[in-house]
């Protein structure tokens, strides 16, 4: 039977390979420049005690950073592709029939064609994710970002999750609607809900974020690469003040809120007047953020999410095909 | 001897559909039996059921010995081979058999080669560009290569040319001859049948009206012709399986051995296609107290 | 070796056919003592019938005496059936095709042929029972 999946799917995962092979040579030889010139540039602002300010260096080549945001979209292309006709093609043209009278029964068939592809995705997933995680290195270290949407979908372990997902989903699309083009239309558009749902709306509780209140004169942030999911002043009754304003700012305090001995030219010159620094002292800032030290773990969560959805649509999948007339 | 197939009161419904009603049969070890009856009485419905392709809303059968279930053992021992004759359109007919090789615990290669050479079938061409007959070969002599001890086929010869379907049957019979082999063949061509076939299951109006083999069946029924009048006197002793009236002749398809007094009739003997016919217009089995299957001790 | 043929649409039954095709076969001198029949999966390969078929023809056959079956070996003729030598046959088949020439000349259509050749079958019959 492994042999038979080999020889049907056999230029599905040759083409897989190549495009792995594309990806890996733009990403290994960009890589490795950028990879240098964050070193040189490390040395150099090293040297001058500057590294704090390193914000507006650019590094790496525009298209391939382009690609490599694009990779957020190739979990899915392994449900569209090898997913969704798994069942589906074989039901549609009757050859599962065949297959199903060769004395393999069912479960077996069904077991080592989706085991094979499922492995497939993942390691289509794992190698991207490999590849896009050592290259966004220097990005990481300079931008402090890996933990923001957008990124943290496509490096670690989630991509990974992601591929079987979206297999698993193709594959249990394909087994019910019995017809590849619905199928690849409901594992798109399942995808990106389930995806977008969680991403957006279930990520930020994996755990109870964490809420730090400080001086508007002190200022704070949080270490390393932090997600963080709100931020802002509060003002003296407990409540947030809205800081969308368009005239001058101290501390990021609006103007309208402070008395005059804030306003400028006193401001920003010199000590601060008792009084301003009073009525300073009522506004407190509050960020709410998971901390970076939290990073691996929502990845962990994250990940069993999805393998435990895709568990979900195989065993869904296995009960159908199983017991549904052939 | 046990049966190849046995079934009682067998029923397959889809929805609202009843696709096979209390279907009561039996198929003795060796025979080759004709599954005929008009379209949408149930042929392919039975077959599926029997091959295990579908589970049955009421009602037992006993293939091979036992239930059909996803089993290897069983799988092994039953071929099937559907109208649409599915094959792998990209792989040629040596990949198929390669497959088959892999799937199988008995598998002939050698025979289904040979075969496929004898008939000029060509072995590396994708099978989706061959033509239909020899599709239908080369999906024939991988069931056979497979050494199944029975085969379920489905109109196969619905779409060959008279050539192939001689040589498709032949080929059959020819593997029947070989011995272990048992084969439940449905088709519309009744003259095929009758040369090959020695056993019949007829459905009409998805349930049985017939079983058993052909020979006792057919000594069984007579056409009684007569002028026109009262029948009650016959359907006493006999039951008539179709009656058709003309203003002064009566024609009957009776169904029973006791001899006819009345010089009024005259008795003829009756040949599958009338005999077929003949209950293929019912809508309901005659009625009878019993419908024994025939044959079944031999 | 003979090779047999079977019509799918003639009203004599496929396994007499074989019967009265070995028994011509014999008559003509086709067939003689000591000659293997087919097997029956080659009958069956060559004509598209029933193996039971083939086997009941043999069966019958056999119960004539005509053929036997040595297992292990094939089914081999015995004997002829009783009747004259077959060179009588073919002499008597040369002026039968004469007298069939005569009668198609005359205006006589096959029917017509068939339906003399049954009256005088039937009247010969009747004499040889008088006798």
């Amino acid at each position: 039977m492994t042999w038979l999946v080999w020889r049907q799917h056999r230029i599905q995962l040759l083409i897989g390979a190549a495009i792995l092979a594309v990806f890996a040579v733009l990403l290994l030889v960009t890589g490795l420049q950028m990879a240098s010139q964050w070193h040189s540039a490390l040395v150099a602002c090293t040297a001058t005690h500057s590294c704090g300010d390193q914000g507006g260096l650019f590094l790496g080549n525009r298209a391939v950073g382009f690609l490599v945001i694009m990779t957020l979209g190739a979990p899915v292309l392994a449900g569209l592709f090898w997913g969704a006709p798994l069942v589906a093609a074989e039901l549609e043209t009757g050859t599962s029939q065949f297959a199903w009278m060769q004395s393999i029964t069912r479960r077996r068939w069904l077991a080592i064609k989706a085991g094979w592809m499922l492995l497939a995705a993942a390691v289509w997933g794992g190698v991207i994710s490999a590849l896009v995680t050592w290259w966004s290195g220097p990005n990481n270290a300079l931008h402090l970002d890996a933990f923001n949407p957008g990124r943290f979908d496509i490096m670690g372990l989630v991509p990974v999750a992601y591929a079987l997902f979206a297999m698993a989903l193709g594959i249990a699309a394909g087994t019910l609607l019995r017809r590849t083009l619905p199928a690849l239309a409901i594992t798109l558009a399942g995808f990106i809900a389930v995806r977008a749902v969680i991403a957006l709306w279930l990520r930020p509780h994996y755990m109870s974020a964490v809420t730090v209140f400080y001086k508007v004169t002190a200022g704070y942030t949080p270490r390393g690469s932090y997600w963080q999911l709100a931020q802002g002043i509060l003002g003296p009754d407990g409540r947030a003040i809205s800081t969308d304003t368009v005239g001058p700012v101290i501390a990021g305090v609006p103007a309208t809120y402070l008395p005059a001995s804030c306003a400028p030219p006193n401001a920003g010159a010199g000590p601060i007047a008792p009084s301003c620094a009073r009525a300073l002292a009522r506004f407190h800032g509050f960020v709410t953020y998971q901390p970076a030290g939290r990073y691996w773990t929502f990845q962990g969560i994250e990940t069993g999410i999805f393998v435990a959805l895709a568990a979900i649509l195989l065993t869904v999948t296995a009960v159908v095909l199983l017991r549904r007339d052939a | 001897m046990t049966p190849v197939i046995q079934t009682r009161g067998l029923a397959k419904r889809y929805r609202r559909v009843r696709a096979l009603s209390d279907c009561t049969i039996t198929v003795p070890e060796g025979r080759i039996s004709a599954l005929i009856g008009p379209n949408g009485a149930g042929k392919t419905t039975l077959l599926r059921l029997l091959a295990g392709l579908a589970r049955p809303t009421a009602g037992q059968m006993a293939v091979l010995g036992g239930t059909p279930r996803q089993d290897p053992a069983f799988l092994a021992g039953i071929g099937y081979l559907a109208q649409e004759i599915p094959l792998y359109k990209r792989f040629t007919a040596e990949d198929h058999i390669g497959i088959g090789a892999h799937l199988n615990p008995r598998w002939d290669a050698a025979s289904a080669r040979d075969r496929l050479r004898s008939l000029s079938i060509p072995l590396d061409r994708a099978v989706g560009r061959l033509s239909g007959g020899q599709r239908a070969q080369v999906a024939l002599t991988l069931t056979l290569a497979k050494r199944p001890r029975l085969l379920l086929l489905d109109e196969p010869v619905a779409a060959l040319d008279p050539l192939a379907r001689r040589n498709f049957l032949a080929t059959l019979a020819a593997a029947v001859a070989d011995g272990g082999l048992t084969v439940v063949l449905s088709s519309h061509l009744l003259a095929d049948l009758e040369r090959v076939a020695d056993h019949l299951i007829l459905l009409a109006a998805s349930r049985v009206q017939l079983c058993g083999d052909i020979d006792a069946l057919l000594a069984e029924h007579h056409v009684l012709v007569g002028p026109r009048k009262d029948t009650t006197a016959i359907e006493k002793t006999r039951t008539v399986v179709q009656a058709v009236r003309t203003a002064r002749q009566t024609t009957l398809l009776v169904r029973g051995n006791a001899p006819v007094i009345d010089p009024d009739w005259e008795s003829d003997e009756v040949g599958l296609e009338e005999m077929v016919l003949g209950y293929m217009g019912q809508d309901t089995p005659p009625p009878i107290a019993h419908l024994t299957t025939v044959g079944e001790d031999q | 070796m003979i090779s047999f043929r079977v019509d799918g649409r003639s009203v004599v039954p496929p396994y007499l056919q074989i019967v009265q095709q070995v028994r011509q076969a014999l008559r003509m001198g086709l067939l003689d003592a000591g000659d293997r029949l087919p097997a029956v999966r080659e009958v069956v390969a060559a004509t598209a019938v029933n193996p039971n078929t083939v086997l009941k023809a043999y069966r019958d056959l056999e119960r004539e005496g005509l053929i036997e079956a040595r297992p292990g070996h094939g089914t081999f003729v015995l004997k002829r059936p009783p009747g004259p030598p077959p060179g009588t046959h073919s002499r008597l088949g040369r002026s039968l095709a004469r007298w069939v020439r005569q009668a198609r000349e005359a205006g006589l259509d096959d029917e017509s042929i068939e339906s003399l050749l049954r009256v005088t079958l039937h009247a010969a019959a009747e004499e040889e029972e008088i006798a």
